[in-house]
């Protein structure tokens, strides 16, 4: 007779399973989100829901997941350098406002930072989870890097930045409107900085200048975060 | 094109890496690579085609390239539902309240910005 179960070992156990089921899961998610257009269902929170679900469902482990999807990890450092593309184009069209924007963003970037922080202190988390916390307001792959590199946990980090993007993108507009920031400029770097690419997304629904300053803002504060955070952190412990 | 500018993105990311090994222990290579990148873009003044359509392809599919470390919390789930609270409470409160700082000082900053030019201009 055929071996059906021998098969099915086969099939979730090969290399390239893990490969699959994150393709399959990421394009269905991108496919949900284009047609609804609702800011909750963002792709990667959608798939890794997606990819969990399978995983669990097939009795597999993270460890060997994880392996498999080295192909799509290794990536990451690459795309992360590619981020200065984006910050150069970025930079030459801020002249006109460069010192409010440089001033808003490193004392608005401090307040983002320590202020989840010491919150989250506050509240009572752990050592552990506070180091995730730390770097939420910048775009993942910073996120993720640096939260390893000072104690926290990478996974954890990017479903913190997930929320935290997700909330300021939903309510931020709103707000800003509301206590008198009406400028383009001012609005979409208040969203960049503190809710990085979702924000970015939604100031580009606000218009041209909204956006590209949400873009400039994501990346300065992304690669602010990235040197000045593991440096703070490993001169205060 | 693609596979040129690819090849210059992952020679970033290894000069990064060297680096960090050799003296910049505190910062990881991957933003090492991207703080090299961007000093040769500012004296190149001008970014070049293969690094253009290589970095725009990668970005693309960031997302995508994120998933499977988000799905490591399934093996958080118990560490995260000691803190919901903590974590979420000073989540929604700090990305909040630091937004509404920052849109407040940037429209500040450029008001004065303005009204500096005007009487510069009287």
């Amino acid at each position: 007779m055929f071996d059906f179960a021998g098969a099915w070992q086969a099939l979730i156990h090969h290399p390239l399973f893990g490969v699959g089921v994150t393709l399959g899961a990421y394009q269905l998610a991108v496919a949900a989100y284009e047609k609804t257009r609702w800011f909750f269902l963002q792709p990667v929170l959608v798939s890794m829901l997606a990819v969990i679900g399978v995983l669990v469902a097939c009795g597999l482990s993270y460890d060997e997941y994880k392996q498999s999807a080295t192909a799509l990890t290794i990536f990451l450092g690459p795309a992360t350098v590619a981020l200065a593309v984006p910050l150069f184009l970025n930079l030459k069209r801020i002249r006109q406002l460069f010192w409010p924007t440089l001033l808003t963003l490193l004392i608005g970037g401090v307040v983002a930072t320590g202020m989840g922080v010491l919150l989250a202190w506050w509240f009572g988390a752990d050592h552990m989870m506070l180091m995730s916390m730390a770097p939420k307001s910048v775009t993942s792959p910073i996120a993720m890097l640096v939260a390893d590199q000072i104690g926290g946990i990478a996974a954890l980090a990017a479903v913190f930045v997930l929320i935290t993007g997700v909330i300021g993108a939903i309510l931020g507009p709103e707000l800003l409107r509301r206590i008198g920031v009406h400028h383009p400029a001012a609005q979409g770097l208040a969203l960049g900085m503190t809710a990085h690419a979702v924000g970015t997304s939604r100031a580009l629904q606000e218009g041209e200048e909204c956006g590209a300053f949400a873009a400039l803002a994501m990346s300065l504060m992304g690669v602010c975060t990235a040197v000045a955070l593991p440096l703070v952190v490993a001169l205060f412990t | 094109m693609l596979l040129r500018g690819l090849t210059w993105l992952v020679v970033f990311q290894l000069l990064g890496t060297a680096l960090n090994v050799l003296f910049l222990h505190l910062l990881p290579g991957p933003i090492i690579g991207l703080v090299l990148l961007l000093g040769y873009l500012i004296w190149q003044g001008e970014v070049n085609e293969p690094i253009s359509v290589a970095s725009s392809s990668l970005l693309r599919y960031l997302p995508l390239l994120l998933v499977p470390a988000a799905v490591g919390v399934m093996v958080y789930a118990k560490a995260i539902a000691a803190d919901f609270w903590a974590v979420g409470g000073s989540l929604v409160l700090s990305v909040l309240l630091s937004m509404l700082f920052a849109g407040w000082m940037m429209q500040k900053l450029i008001d004065r910005q303005q009204r500096k030019r005007e009487k510069a201009d009287v």
